[in-house]
């Protein structure tokens, strides 16, 4: 077998380690293993192809996520049935805290859930809302990074994050409540 | 010195405060607040528990099948070049 190129070496040195979080990612997106592999295939094929327009020493994973997510709505989201649109700035749900804070002010009832329970209470966010969490509090992406990669103002992406974290604590509460990791106060007016 | 800042705009910023996203000067505020607030700083150790979760997700893998594929199909691209 031939030596491999200049541009080959350094394309997996570059790319190569974002594979872990460019499947993650792509697992949120199209929430389908099958998909998800398609998906980041396709794109680690249009990464190489490009790979000239990408300047060495900047930001490998948000220039990978920027092709995953634009493959990902270009070629993979019409497939799906679209959810029914929501208007994203009507969702102002509470903070948690103040309902749990004299039953679990430190939030354990959070450590009793699974990893697998906690990203399928991501996946029932708003498509919005659901990408700029996982990049920032699971990819550990700063939101600078990130509305780089959305190409959206950076307050868009703090607003979006903001109603989406409160959303993702409702959602697990309700699951931790099912569950019986936690027990709400009766109510008063009952 | 007075807090120059009240409980609701620090409970509103305390995400972007444990993740550091904010000015110094602006963190140094919240920090000031939390020292002083009791309710404010239980809720920021509810809320760094609450990303700390998420933080724990991205443990998953890319598959080893779906890298070998990957490898496989990048050699068959650099040789057609």
């Amino acid at each position: 077998m031939a030596e491999p190129s200049a541009a080959v070496r350094s394309f997996d040195a570059e790319a190569l380690p974002h594979l872990d979080a460019l499947y993650r990612v792509a697992l949120r997106l199209t929430a389908d293993p099958t998909q998800a592999e398609d998906l980041v295939q396709d794109t680690m094929l249009k990464a190489y192809r490009s790979w000239r327009q990408y300047r060495p020493g900047t930001n490998a994973k948000g220039w990978l996520l920027t092709i995953l997510r634009n493959t990902f709505i270009n070629d993979y989201r019409r497939r799906k049935i679209e959810p029914i649109a929501m208007d994203l700035e009507a969702v102002e749900p509470h903070a948690l805290f103040r309902a749990v804070e004299e039953i679990d002010p430190e939030g354990t009832f959070f450590s009793r859930i699974v990893d697998e329970k906690v990203l399928e209470a991501v996946d029932t966010l708003p498509p919005e809302f659901r990408e700029v969490l996982v990049l920032s509090d699971v990819e550990g992406m700063s939101y600078a990074e990130i509305a780089e990669t959305l190409e959206l103002p950076l307050g868009t992406v703090k607003s979006r994050l903001f109603r989406a974290r409160r959303l993702l604590q409702a959602r697990l509460y309700a699951y931790a409540v099912e569950m019986g990791y936690i027990k709400p106060r009766e109510s008063r007016d009952g | 010195m007075a807090d120059r800042i009240d409980c609701r705009q620090a409970t509103e910023q305390l995400h972007d405060y444990l993740k550091q996203e904010m000015t110094p000067a602006l963190a140094e505020e919240i920090r000031a607040h939390l020292d002083r607030c009791r309710p404010c700083f239980r809720q920021a150790l509810f809320e760094e528990n609450f990303l700390r979760l998420l933080e724990g997700c991205a443990r998953q893998r890319c598959p080893g099948t779906l890298r070998a594929r990957i490898v496989a199909l990048l050699q068959v691209e650099a040789e057609r070049d």
